[in-house]
């Protein structure tokens, strides 16, 4: 049987609440280490989650679709630093980010450098590829064993051999050829020879004569001298003035006036176009006369 | 109250010199002009064109279209112009298609006076030595001549 009855009513001694009153006394005092330990152990906690959550979740490295165009193809995308190769029945097409395609010949081998927002660049170690760019300019590069292709808005093709030896041919826009200061402006219709140890040669266009063409691989490469020049301002044509303008910045200073004298023939100088300035190779009226002499090519 | 006079002369004198020269149209490689967002519309530019001897070079108007024929059918399309940083100077697009044979019809306009050229366009670009100027506005039988020549008479 349960019954409802009340315990008797007994004062507590005073001991017990001068124990109670140190006890409370003291709580607040270890609070703070307490609550410090916890803000310890949650941000290291989200350290090493945040870590996990990295490695678990991080970004891709840039990568770049391959496609098959012929042959088989052993991958579907390049990664940076990753390289493409094709055999002899391979070709496949390279989509550049959002800004164009790369066209990958037989026989090529190329590796994708860098694929930032600021730079798109490839190398091409040999073979042949054809690259059709819609950017703004100097975001596309391509290296090879003898020069830097740096796009400027353009379609072109550009090979080089087992020697490193190589042509661009331009085919719309332009391409400006670059190794260690020496800087090749290639224009559509325009080639460019390159080679290892010299950079790019002289551009020409596709229709000068054959005599012009051989006086100028002469010229670039083989230490041609007196004659190659002299065959080069006879056999020049008003176009022809695109290969004049770089020849002139790259002769003997005795022979500017040769070549100047020829260019002013076929062209006559423009206004506002020095030609002691010229003679003395001054960056911005070399930079005027290839702007006006551009109306003729 | 000379000075005045002298420079009101040579002012004169150097308009009269201007005037005196014939509006035309100069064609050249699309590398001549640079647009004001750069070149990176190059790659799709034909060729490039500008105003010679326009006294109000910043009001000179140019149009385009591109004539052809293709499997036998003559075409007509509208061709854009990207005007250049150079006033009077603009990069002509290439909109008409690849296959078949085309001429660009130029005409441009400087105050009261015309100008205009006919451009043919081969696998390679557009073909300077073939191209017809004319100190006026070209005749649609002009126009078709410079076609006729570049499609082999095929039209």
């Amino acid at each position: 049987m349960i019954q409802d009855e009340k315990p008797p009513l007994v004062k507590a001694p005073d001991a017990i609440w001068r124990s109670i009153e140190a006890a409370l006394d003291a709580t607040p005092e270890r609070r703070p280490t307490n609550l410090c330990a916890a803000w310890q152990w949650a941000a290291a906690s989200l350290v090493v989650v945040g870590a996990i959550s990295w490695f678990a979740f991080k970004p891709a490295a840039p990568a770049w679709q391959v496609s098959r165009l012929e042959g088989s193809a052993a991958v579907d995308k390049i990664k940076v630093g990753e390289w493409l190769q094709t055999d002899s029945n391979s070709r496949a097409r390279i989509t550049v980010g959002d800004i164009g395609v790369v066209d990958v010949e037989p026989n090529t081998r190329i590796r994708l450098v860098a694929a930032s927002p600021t730079e798109h660049r490839l190398t091409l170690a040999r073979g042949e590829i054809s690259a059709t760019v819609s950017a703004p300019p100097r975001l596309f590069l391509v290296d090879t064993p003898a020069s830097t292709a740096v796009d400027l808005g353009c379609a072109y093709k550009i090979k080089t051999d087992e020697s490193g030896d190589g042509v661009l041919r331009v085919t719309s826009g332009w391409v400006s050829l670059e190794w260690k200061g020496r800087e090749s402006l290639v224009p559509a219709g325009a080639n460019c020879r390159t080679r290892p140890g010299t950079g790019p040669g002289t551009p020409y266009f596709e229709d000068a004569s054959e005599a012009l063409q051989q006086a100028l691989a002469a010229f670039d490469f083989a230490k041609g001298g007196d004659e190659s020049l002299r065959i080069l301002l006879s056999q020049a044509r008003v176009r022809d003035t695109l290969s004049l303008w770089h020849v002139l910045s790259r002769v003997e200073p005795r022979d500017r006036v040769r070549v100047v004298d020829r260019m002013v023939e076929l062209v006559p100088l423009p206004a506002g176009v020095s030609r002691e300035k010229a003679l003395q190779l001054d960056p911005a009226t070399l930079k005027s006369w290839r702007e006006e002499l551009a109306w003729k090519w | 109250m000379e000075m005045v006079k002298t420079t009101l002369f040579v002012l004169a004198l150097t308009a009269s010199s201007a005037w005196g020269k014939d509006f035309s149209l100069t064609i050249g490689n699309p590398v001549a002009v640079a647009l004001p967002d750069g070149v990176v519309k190059k790659k799709d530019a034909g060729m490039a064109v500008r105003v010679e001897n326009c006294a109000d070079v910043a009001n000179a108007q140019v149009t385009a279209t591109a004539e052809g024929i293709v499997n036998g059918a003559r075409r007509s399309v509208a061709v854009r112009l990207v005007a250049a940083t150079t006033p009077g100077a603009f990069a002509v697009s290439h909109d008409w298609p690849l296959e078949g044979a085309w001429v660009v019809h130029l005409t441009g306009h400087c105050g009261a006076s015309t100008a205009s050229a006919v451009v043919p366009f081969g696998p390679n670009g557009f073909i300077r030595e073939s191209s017809k100027f004319f100190p006026r506005a070209a005749t649609a039988a002009e126009v078709e001549a410079v076609l006729k020549t570049l499609s082999g008479g095929a039209q």
